[in-house]
């Protein structure tokens, strides 16, 4: 459970179910995602079409970037037109599924990957566009390549959440992406410190090749004039960039290299809260060490009670057993033998 | 245990042995109370100097007697934020449960992150020497675990982390 899956369980749960063979129920279930995603599984019509619609905050963005091509294309016959009040739909036929168990297995995976897919827009567009500029840099020295080619293509916002955003910018020898992060505590923000610094060094450290992250609080150049990002100057807003260079950028990997990055920022979330989490017991157990030491204290005071109440006890007892008296002339006598 | 810390806590234990000497007093300003004089500190007379054992500037102990009862209140190191956050987390869950904890004071001094308070009534009850062990054991055993969670969270940072890039390699 290090590493955060990227397709959603439910649905893949909820559909391998229904393709395994057993006979056709009505569905409706509303099902949510990371990053506020909220999917709907339901059967409108008749029991074997089932339609599963996706709401994203930031469909419009991931349109304006290729989504829909992206969409397309994974899931071609099965595109109907978006359910109101959602983004994107598609619709699955029981009695017209695929034959062998692998092709099925196939399918709930791809729809499973629903949201994947649609964020993976922008990112596919960037890896284009890189290629592109490759080609159109290779034809010219670094210095006089001409102005588009050199900075790189425009930068692609994706406003993912109410205040954070990913954006993507391709260049020639590299695509960058850049995650904005709200920490909503201070304690957030500092083990976010601590955990990001650990990514930075990693590269240096131990992976060479992984991309270069870089963290700072204010917004960094790429994103200098692009609208909605100001720096606030207060530092609850990081900005994390991976830097892609071309070994990560091959046809071959983009799929994996894509669905990875989308993770980061649930993934870097999820494990800041399960520390405060651990810490948080830590603590809690440690307080009970502290109190039963405290009981140590208390059993050393019955002890010392009953060490008292031993001396009261002596005190108490008749002191003129066996004593010897005198008389006036000097001899002496015992009392009570 | 570090060769600077062994000193200093040595320092304190002794300073806190002389230091719980305690009787029963009454209150001289308002008949039939007996309060912790150094909380009340109506009667300069019997509070006594108070004196500060510090290690370094981030790492400090005041002890604070007077005639009946005797206030120690100890700034534990915080060296980065983190360590601000753990010792501020940790100091507010030991506060929360003071009172079973008898002599533990619910606010901290200012300028310190705890703070203990000893009458004379907690020292007829507990043996004097146990109080001392008990305090001292507790400045040693929270900065163990105040720099034992700062490693585990850089270590959980790290693996968590490489784990991450991983899949780029």
């Amino acid at each position: 459970m290090l590493l955060l899956d990227y397709q959603n369980v439910l649905i893949q749960s909820v559909l391998t179910e229904r393709f395994s063979g057993a006979p056709p129920v009505s569905i409706d279930q509303t099902v949510s995602d990371f990053d506020g995603v909220i999917f709907h599984i339901s059967t409108p019509d008749v029991k074997t079409k089932i339609v599963i619609s996706i709401q994203i905050r930031c469909y419009k963005d991931l349109v304006r970037y290729g989504a829909e091509e992206v969409l397309n294309r994974e899931y071609g016959p099965y595109v109907i037109p978006p359910e109101p009040g959602y983004d994107f739909s598609i619709q699955v036929d029981l009695e017209n599924l695929p034959e062998s168990k692998e092709d099925r297995e196939e399918l709930v995976k791809k729809i499973s990957l629903l949201k994947r897919n649609a964020m993976a827009g922008p990112f596919e567009q960037a890896y284009q566009e890189h290629y592109h500029l490759k080609q159109e840099a290779a034809k010219f020295t670094s210095e006089e390549a001409p102005q588009g080619v050199r900075e790189g293509g425009e930068v692609k916002a994706i406003h993912y959440r109410e205040e954070e955003a990913i954006y993507v910018k391709a260049s020639h020898d590299r695509v960058t992406v850049i995650f904005s992060t709200v920490f909503r505590e201070e304690t957030d923000r500092v083990f976010g410190k601590v955990f990001i610094q650990e990514f930075v060094d990693a590269r240096r450290r131990a992976i060479q090749n992984a991309p270069q992250v870089l963290f700072r609080n204010d917004p960094p150049l790429e994103l200098q004039d692009v609208p909605g990002v100001k720096n606030t100057g207060t530092g609850d807003i990081g900005y994390v960039t991976f830097v892609l260079f071309p070994r990560h950028l091959t046809p071959q990997r983009m799929p994996d290299v894509i669905s990875h990055i989308q993770t980061f920022r649930d993934y870097f979330h999820y494990h800041i809260k399960a520390s405060k989490a651990y810490i948080h017991t830590r603590m809690r157990r440690r307080t009970a060490d502290f109190l039963q030491g405290k009981q140590l204290l208390f059993i050393a005071y019955i002890v010392k009670l009953a060490a008292n109440q031993c001396a009261v006890l002596r005190r108490a007892r008749p002191e003129n057993e066996e004593k010897e008296r005198k008389t006036a002339s000097g001899r002496t006598f015992k009392v009570g033998s | 245990m570090s060769q600077s810390l062994r000193p200093y806590l040595q320092a304190v234990r002794s300073s806190l042995t002389a230091a719980l000497c305690l009787s029963n007093f009454a209150s001289q300003t308002a008949e039939r109370h007996n309060v912790p004089e150094v909380e009340a500190r109506t009667s300069p007379e019997v509070l006594l100097t108070p004196l500060t054992i510090a290690r370094n500037e981030n790492e400090r102990v005041l002890i604070e007697p007077s005639i009946n009862s005797i206030r120690i209140s100890i700034k534990i190191k915080q060296a980065d934020e983190i360590e601000h956050i753990l010792v501020h987390k940790f100091t507010r869950f030991l506060t929360q449960r003071a009172e079973s904890f008898f002599i533990l004071r619910r606010k901290p001094i200012k300028g310190y992150d705890i703070s203990f308070l000893i009458t004379n009534f907690h020292t007829e009850e507990m043996l004097k020497n146990k109080l001392v062990d008990f305090i001292i054991e507790f400045m040693e055993e929270v900065d163990k675990e105040i720099s034992e969670m700062k490693l585990f969270l850089n270590a959980r940072a790290r693996f968590v982390a490489e784990s991450f890039l991983t899949p780029f390699d």
